[in-house]
């Protein structure tokens, strides 16, 4: 299994769309850097006249936390879907290469070989996770400071900046247990798909339709609190004002099982699946 | 004929009374006005509907005649109503005070003053002053801006001598409040029905005001 | 040893296999003769284990982690690595040594360069076919079973690529067998010959016994050819080099004997061979 391990790990670490995904990411988060830089006080000012007109401000709320919590937002369908693409592909190219038959006439198990896909594709994810939240976190307290956050869900919620980066960087764990969630979808995908531009274009709907059913009101509890994609906005919920610490820990445990359930489904039918 | 001289009389005489400022109110203004310059911090609380903020801490400079300056560590909000403790909106243009009788609150007996500005350049309609003759200071306002909608004020006092408060409540009504929607997060709709069908239309920012430097 | 016995596969749009046995002998190379669309994929891909027959069973008498090693339809290399990558991460699947020296060997077992670092997609479809074959050797099979390994070769690869083979076959005593619907290339490097058409075995045989047994022309290359009168006794065709001359494998060394006394200057003799007259012989 180790030496599977390190074989997909010298796979994805020599191909240059590897490289691509992480250059798209991080350009994301110039963009909103950049566009934070020059227009974000007049979006704020913008956003808050009404409030000023009632209150002084003092300190600044376009600070590193707010760029922070923006980049986040990345995590509803951008990253997501560069994440699926990438992902897929550890499974898509193989058929495409022909190198899956190749390997399939080594000695190795095929149970044994899917596992090793699902275990790098959702390493590759937290890295990915784990690489967005560090240079934001460099790039954004380094030019924005520090400073209280500001949140609308429902309501207008302060947090103070302890507060905040702690809730940030929760969010962030949160965050990623979704794009892992969202990583074995694609690999479980392309177990049935195999062809990488079907398999793009069916992750991109599955993001899209987990979106649009996020909001859906299905009417009994239990769907509404355990539907997968009811489960997707669970690092939102770091920012309501009354946190639910339980149900948060209770949505991604549920989602965490959501993934294992999909990683044994996708190596069962793999192992079942005739190669060629 | 002397109906009508009665009337005329009665007249002139509420002109005389009214026309004067209210000699209580000088008192507590002069008093007030005995403070040139002060700093404290203000621990500040929050109660307004759709808005959660924790309790925060500033600093506050006044020194007479200019503007009140604040300065915090962190992200704080302040009323721009509330702050006025030295009366300089209300004495900012000529005005005229009516007297409404006394009114009993917590056991106290306060003297209740109608200001009614008479230039239109004031900010002001109508100011309800409720005053404590005998420490002789503030202890509520109703204050009806002309753009700005009303407001109320609540002071309490550390101690009998103080003549600047310990502790104040600016009550306003939250329609004037407006909140921006969909800031930067989930696009969820503000619940305007909720909002109108509430039984608490007003908000409510408490402050705490301590560590007094008077010069 | 690898054998198959009764072996079939249905697929929804045809039937792919019929009751096809098939038997290779260690240093043995063993051709599968048919056209495009015949089975020979299929079969191989059910000894290779990929797919499973609907009937019928493999059995390979080896106790090797890879008792078969193979090709199917081409090479799948990862074409952004480099070869020693490429062999690297194959070995390494399987627990196979991967230090710099144990590829290296395998790449001089293939006739590879030692020395070329840039990503295998730069590579000759000679050269590919090779790491195929040296990635099919990985962890030693006792069989090795490559499908078309000579397309898109030209001449020279393919006689490099015989030559590799026979070398496998003769001094790794390993079992292979080919799979082409290019008759010459087979005729030349296989012990024994298989013939396949529509999922059916049609023909078997030593490939001595079935060119024998069904050649019927033969291609004579010389210089003077046409002022042979030795010929004017045959049915010919007379090309420009080359004249095609109708007569069967015995008559073959006497009709030169003849030639060589008329002086006439044969340069090359090919039999003429079409598979289609193989697969039409057993009807």
């Amino acid at each position: 299994m180790k030496s599977l391990l390190l074989a997909e790990t010298m796979k994805i670490a020599k191909q240059s769309k590897t490289y691509y995904a992480l250059g798209a990411i991080f350009l994301i988060e110039l963009l909103i850097l950049i566009t934070a830089y020059y227009q974000g006080s007049t979006i704020l000012d913008l956003l808050l006249d009404n409030l000023k007109q009632s209150f002084y401000f003092e300190g600044t709320l376009l600070n590193g936390n707010l760029i922070m919590y923006i980049v986040l937002n990345s995590l509803w369908f951008n990253v997501p879907l560069i994440l699926m693409i990438v992902t897929s592909g550890i499974l898509t190219d193989e058929y495409k290469d022909g190198t899956l038959q190749t390997v399939m006439l080594q000695a190795v198990k095929k149970w044994k070989f899917m596992l090793a896909k699902y275990i790098i594709a959702v390493c590759f994810t937290l890295f990915v996770i784990v690489f967005m939240m560090i240079s934001t976190c460099v790039l954004a307290y380094s030019i924005f400071g520090k400073g209280d956050l500001v949140v609308y869900l429902n309501t207008l919620n302060f947090f103070e900046s302890y507060d905040a980066f702690r809730r940030i960087c929760l969010a962030f764990v949160s965050g990623a247990i979704a794009m892992v969630f969202y990583c074995i979808v694609s690999i479980t995908l392309a177990v049935f798909i195999k062809e990488a531009a079907k398999t793009w274009i069916a992750s991109a709907l599955f993001l899209v339709i987990t979106n649009l059913l996020l909001k859906v009101d299905f009417g009994l509890k239990v769907v509404n609190n355990y539907f997968f994609p009811k489960l997707i906005d669970t690092w939102q919920q770091l920012f309501y004002y009354e946190t639910d610490w339980l149900h948060i820990l209770a949505n991604n445990m549920v989602l965490i099982l959501y993934s294992f359930a999909l990683t044994i489904w996708g190596i069962v039918v793999f192992h079942k699946k005739d190669i060629g | 004929m002397i109906r009508l001289v009665f009337i005329v009389f009665l007249f002139i005489a509420q002109m005389g009374a009214a026309q004067s400022i209210d000699a209580d109110l000088l008192q507590i203004k002069e008093r007030m006005d005995g403070v040139k310059q002060f700093s404290a911090t203000i621990t500040l609380n929050l109660d307004v509907p759709f808005i959660n903020m924790p309790t925060k801490s500033a600093k506050v400079n006044y020194v007479q005649g200019k503007r009140m300056t604040f300065s915090s560590s962190d992200f704080v909000m302040l009323p721009k109503r509330g702050l006025d403790f030295s009366l300089s909106e209300i004495f900012r243009y000529p005005f005229i005070t009516v007297d409404r009788g006394i009114e009993k609150r917590d056991g106290k007996s306060l003297k209740v003053i109608n200001v009614i500005p008479t230039d239109k350049r004031s900010e002001l309609a109508l100011a309800t002053l409720y005053m404590d003759v005998k420490a002789k200071r503030m202890v509520a306002s109703e204050i009806n801006t002309r753009k700005e909608g009303s407001y109320t004020l609540f002071m309490q006092y550390a101690s009998v001598k103080d003549i600047l408060p310990s502790y104040v409540e600016a009550t306003f009504a939250i329609e004037r409040l407006k909140i921006p929607l969909n800031f930067m997060g989930k696009d969820t709709k503000i619940d305007r029905k909720k909002m109108r069908s509430m039984d608490t239309k007003t908000g409510k920012i408490k402050m705490q005001i301590h560590d007094y430097h008077i010069n | 040893m690898l054998i198959g016995n009764n072996l079939s596969k249905t697929y929804p749009s045809k039937k792919a296999l019929e009751d096809v046995s098939i038997q290779i002998a260690a240093g043995q190379i063993c051709g599968l003769l048919g056209r495009n669309g015949a089975g020979k994929t299929t079969l191989f891909k059910i000894l290779c284990g990929l797919i499973k027959p609907d009937k019928g069973k493999v059995i390979i008498n080896s106790k090797q982690p890879k008792p078969v090693g193979g090709i199917i339809e081409r090479p799948g290399l990862y074409n952004y690595l480099n070869a020693h990558d490429n062999l690297k991460i194959f070995a390494g699947i399987q627990g196979v040594a991967t230090d710099r020296d144990a590829i290296h060997q395998h790449l001089l077992k293939v006739g590879l360069p030692l020395d070329r670092k840039d990503p295998v997609r730069n590579f000759s479809m000679g050269m590919k076919q090779r790491l195929g074959i040296a990635i099919a050797l990985l962890n030693d099979p006792e069989c090795l079973v490559l499908d078309e390994p000579f397309s898109g070769l030209d001449p020279i690869g393919v006689a490099s690529l015989i030559t590799l083979i026979q070398r496998l076959a003769t001094e790794e005593n390993i079992a292979i067998l080919l799979s082409s619907h290019l008759m010459g290339e087979l005729s030349r490097c296989c012990h024994y010959l298989y013939v396949i058409d529509d999922g059916r075995i049609v023909n078997a045989g030593t490939a001595v016994q079935l060119i024998n047994d069904h050649i019927s022309s033969f291609s004579i290359t010389a210089k003077n050819i046409s002022s042979s009168s030795t010929l004017e006794k045959y049915q010919t065709i007379q090309g420009i080099n080359e004249v095609k001359v109708v007569c069967n494998a015995k008559e073959i060394p006497f009709l030169l004997k003849e030639l060589l006394k008329e002086g006439i200057e044969v340069t090359a003799c090919t039999p003429d061979l079409t598979l289609e007259e193989l697969i039409k012989s057993n009807r």
